[in-house]
């Protein structure tokens, strides 16, 4: 749980590790941008190792326990030197802090490295809000937003008031609630492929939500679940458009919404 | 049944196409997880009595036989006759005998989830025995032929239209109005006489108090005692799970159970059976059996399954689980439905009949949160996946795609040059922002658009733009 | 081998052969119950009576109370209830001793409840201020159906008798012979089998009236 709130002062200059994750990489580097730009503005040395790759979440909720435990040990190798970990992505944090000591469980040594690094990964805006203590400073973005709370970050890491703060204090910007806001979207990974019309069901009924609650913006912290609501909302021809919540706390949601022309 | 016999994904689509259902399923799971929410908000003890009645049943279970055989010394101390089965077939078996030695002609029935577990219903019929079902739910289903689709409402899947007609064609007196108030009515006369008349009641269990010997159960409708009084026979039937040490320890695991089922405080009716009629008593039956039934439960503490036997079947994983309330119960093929039904279903039919139960979940983590037991239902439910994996029942195209994609996650070089390449396949079936027409995305192309990647990877930007330093 | 003993069997492997020591499991047991005040709920009144009733009359229990001085006063409760919802004044009147020794003139009554009688008056042992629940033992006194046949079920419970918890009943009655049936009621029947919605008297009783009898002794006068 992201509850390091007894920490009086936060650490100066951390050496921090950006995990920018499988999807961000390949589909939407904006959000590893933004992670990285307000990464720096709270005051850490951030670093891109460039070793990262995948943190194995589709092999281990498919089953393939040894395959994830080898992804494990490579996410460990390639970031355990580092002061904290850092993704913008509960799902893969909720990943390498809940389940990587148990696709380890079978290596002691392992499990143990595993949850130490464990320790030291965040999912971002957790990190700025409790490690940080970080909050934006001048950023403006005229409209309304609702937020969609992740499943893993929500129950795993407990993240759900801290995208909210730092997003009040985007100037400009409002909150509509959403109801059902900690309701699965559907997607589930590896699931949305496997089972797509039950996913497509699920989803449909998240669109619907997102509709009602009135706004404009749809933000979330987990680019999965963004990318299945905004494709189910394009598809429906809504007006509503997708950002991940480091795009707008960076002042970079001027760019194209996911699924939108770039 | 023709729903036995298809796929689950088939059995899936079915149900997604049919709109009655979904109202259906809504109207009832709806209800039901607006009033578990009041009642949390008026009970903040809830985390701490979820805790406590976690540790009693984790209790129980580390001690079993230690209050199995305190039950059964007890049990037999009040009167009662205790019989044990390893197995489904053998607890009917058992049941069914137990009726007949009775002479029985009619038996009355009350909603037992582990009954239909060991399948009762079809035993009863099929020795030719008169079974009444006097659960309005369970009446419901019986009139329809089919089978509980959720464990505290197992007739969810009908609207009150389908049961208005089913009680019009089937009952004596039934209903003139059209309201749920006069159905309910219609079937409190048809089942009257029922009651009254039957030779045995089988009922089931919620607790086994092992200091007593007692066993209790919990209704709303008040056809427990209905059934449970008249007959000359009761028959209890409880899987070994559903020990407590005493009756402090039932109350304090009613308090969760019954919130998380039903939003109330407690049930209307709660009622502790102990032994057949005593000297004096007005009423009651003259024998009193209960049947101990494994089934699979030693089965589920020797193959890392423990935190389930915890389960004290209130619904609640179900009413929040979102597969759930998109397909209803009967798409999941056994006793239990939704999350609770996929860890146990595989239990009783084998993953290979079973596999895609423990597949169709999100992972979500709701149903653990809402779990009055905590029970972690998606860690074992990824149990079952990695059971499946290493016993080779995932299909080979799940097999391959994985093992590329690890074979690439090695290596970050090659993974580099593979994520570029796949931008630009993707990038060439981009339009308008989205991927269209592209082989391999029609599972999720069907549906909803794929937002189109951008021109390059962000480890190909960043390099560039921080010259890889 | 038996199906008892290789059920027993499979639990001890399934335990991995560690035995119970029976005191220790008594101990644990016992602590589990401790600091009841942390897994239940506040009482909706300091005093018992007051949070019996309030909790009675809340929509979930959803059932009707009023306070009586002395059991002499019961025959007049009942016929207030009746002719205020113009029913006959005919009763099965619960064979217990406390209710029979009263005055039912202008009554006529019955011991026996009927499959379908409208109107049954009964005495409850106990009631349960946590949960507004009446608690019955099976006895001479008290069949088990007269509970659940009626369609009114008027019951008399004593003010001395409302305990403050659940936990105080079993308190109240551990180490003792436990009767046949323990029912503990609250409220009517009712069921949310048709699409949910509630529906009252769907086999028991479809009221449930509660008629308190004196003082309880922490009461002030």
């Amino acid at each position: 749980m992201s509850n390091d709130r007894s920490v009086s002062s936060p650490p100066s200059s951390p050496r921090v590790a950006l995990f920018v994750t499988c999807l961000v990489d390949a589909m939407r580097p904006s959000v590893g941008f933004a992670a990285l730009k307000l990464l720096r503005a709270a005051g850490c040395r951030v670093e891109v190792p460039d070793a990262q790759t995948c943190c194995g979440q589709p092999a281990f909720n498919s089953g393939d326990t040894a395959d994830a435990a080898r992804l494990a040990r490579h996410f460990i190798e390639t970031f355990e030197g580092y002061d904290y970990v850092v993704a913008p992505s509960g799902s893969c944090v909720g990943m390498t802090r809940a389940h990587y000591p148990e696709a380890l469980a079978d290596d002691p040594a392992w499990a143990e490295r595993a949850r130490r690094l464990g320790e030291r990964t965040y999912e971002l805006t957790s990190f700025l809000v409790d490690v940080m203590r970080f909050a934006p400073a001048d950023v403006k973005l005229d409209g309304s937003f609702t937020y969609h709370d992740s499943c893993s970050g929500l129950r795993e890491l407990g993240v759900h008031d801290q995208p909210r703060a730092l997003l009040g204090k985007v100037s400009g910007l409002t909150l509509k609630p959403l109801e059902g806001n900690d309701v699965c979207c559907g997607f589930g990974g590896t699931f949305c492929v496997k089972y797509p019309a039950i996913s497509n069901a699920v989803v449909g009924e998240k669109a619907e939500a997102i509709e009602r609650s009135g706004a404009q913006l749809l933000l979330g912290g987990d680019l999965g679940c963004l990318m299945n609501m905004a494709g189910k909302l394009k598809r429906k021809g809504s007006a509503v458009r997708a950002y991940h919540a480091a795009e707008v706390l960076a002042g970079m949601a001027d760019g194209p919404a996911i699924g939108e022309e770039g | 049944m023709e729903q036995a016999t298809l796929s689950f994904k088939a059995r899936a689509e079915r149900a997604l196409a049919d709109p009655t259902l979904k109202i259906a399923i809504d109207r009832t799971t709806g209800t039901a997880e607006r009033k578990r929410a009041l009642a949390m908000s008026q009970f903040p003890q809830f985390e701490a009595a979820r805790d406590r009645a976690r540790r009693i049943k984790d209790h129980v279970i580390a001690n079993l036989e230690h209050y199995l055989l305190e039950f059964e010394r007890n049990a037999i101390a009040s009167g009662a006759k205790v019989y044990w089965a390893a197995t489904a077939e053998e607890a009917s078996q058992i049941v069914v005998r137990l009726c007949k030695e009775a002479g029985a002609k009619r038996v009355t029935r009350v909603k037992s989830m582990l009954g239909e577990e060991i399948g009762l219903p079809h035993a009863l019929d099929e020795a030719g025995i008169d079974r009444v079902e006097t659960d309005l739910a369970e009446h419901i289903v019986q009139l329809g032929g089919d089978r509980p689709s959720h464990i505290v409402w197992p007739s969810m899947h009908r609207t009150r239209e389908q049961v208005s007609e089913m009680f019009k064609r089937r009952h004596r007196a039934p209903h003139q109005e059209e309201t749920i108030e006069a159905m309910v009515d219609s079937a409190r006369r048809e089942l009257r006489d029922k009651f009254l008349s039957a030779d045995v009641a089988i009922s089931g269990a919620n607790f086994l108090i092992a200091d007593s010997g007692a066993t209790c159960t919990v209704t709303n409708e008040g056809n427990a005692e209905l059934t449970t009084t008249p007959p000359r026979v009761h028959i209890v039937t409880a899987g070994i799970e559903k020990l407590v040490p005493s009756m402090g320890h039932a109350i304090a695991m009613l308090r969760v159970l019954v919130r998380s089922a039903t939003g109330a405080d407690v049930t209307q009716y709660t009622t502790f059976h102990c032994g057949p009629k005593q000297a004096g008593d007005r009423d009651g039956p003259e024998e009193f059996h209960i049947v101990l039934v494994d089934n699979g439960r030693t089965r589920m503490l020797r193959e890392g399954m423990r935190e389930m036997l915890r389960c004290i079947r209130c619904g609640a994983c179900m009413n929040h689980c979102v597969v759930f309330r998109q397909l209803g119960g009967h798409v999941y093929g056994g006793t239990y439905p939704g999350p609770m039904g996929a860890v146990l279903t595989p239990v009783f039919d084998g993953l290979e009949k079973s596999r895609d139960l423990p597949h169709a979940c999100t992972m979500n983590g709701k149903c653990q949160e809402v779990c009055p037991v905590a029970i972690p239902l998606p860690t074992l439910l990824r149990g079952w996946r990695d059971r499946s994996w290493r016993e080779g029942l995932e299909p080979g195209v799940v097999r391959f795609g994985l093992g590329v994609h690890t074979f690439f996650a090695l290596r970050p070089r090659l993974y580099r040059l593979a994520t570029a390449m796949a931008i630009r396949v993707m990038r060439l079936f981009s339009r308008g922002g989205v991927v269209r027409g592209m082989p391999g995305l029609g599972a999720w192309t069907a549906h909803r658009e794929f937002p189109a990647p951008a021109r390059r990877s962000f480890m190909e930007m960043y390099k560039d733009q921080e010259g890889g330093r | 081998m038996s199906a008892r003993d290789s059920i027993l069997d499979a639990v001890r492997t399934g335990l991995g052969h560690v035995r119970t020591d029976p005191a220790a499991a008594r101990r644990e047991a016992a602590a589990l119950l401790q600091d009841l005040d942390a897994i239940r709920p506040a009482l909706l009144a300091e005093d018992l009576v007051e949070a019996f009733v309030a909790r009675l009359v809340t929509p979930k229990v959803a059932a009707t109370a009023e306070r009586i001085a002395d059991a002499a006063g019961l025959p007049a409760a009942v016929a207030r209830y009746l002719e205020a919802r113009g029913l006959p004044a005919v009763v099965a009147l619960q064979p217990a001793a406390v209710l029979q020794a009263l005055d039912w003139s202008g009554f006529e009554r019955h011991d026996r409840v009927a499959p379908d009688e409208t109107i049954a008056v009964g005495a409850a042992r106990w009631g349960i201020a946590e949960t507004g629940s009446l608690v019955f033992h099976s006895d001479a006194e008290t069949p088990i159906l007269a509970n659940f046949l009626p369609l009114h079920h008027l019951v008399m419970v004593r003010a001395d008798a409302i305990l403050a918890y659940l936990d105080d009943y079993a308190a109240a009655t551990a180490g003792q012979r436990p009767p046949r049936n323990v029912n503990i009621i609250t409220g009517a029947s009712g069921t949310t089998d048709i699409e949910g919605s509630l529906v009252l008297g769907a086999h028991g009783p479809r009221y449930l009236h509660v008629v308190i009898v004196g003082r309880h002794p922490g009461e002030a006068a």
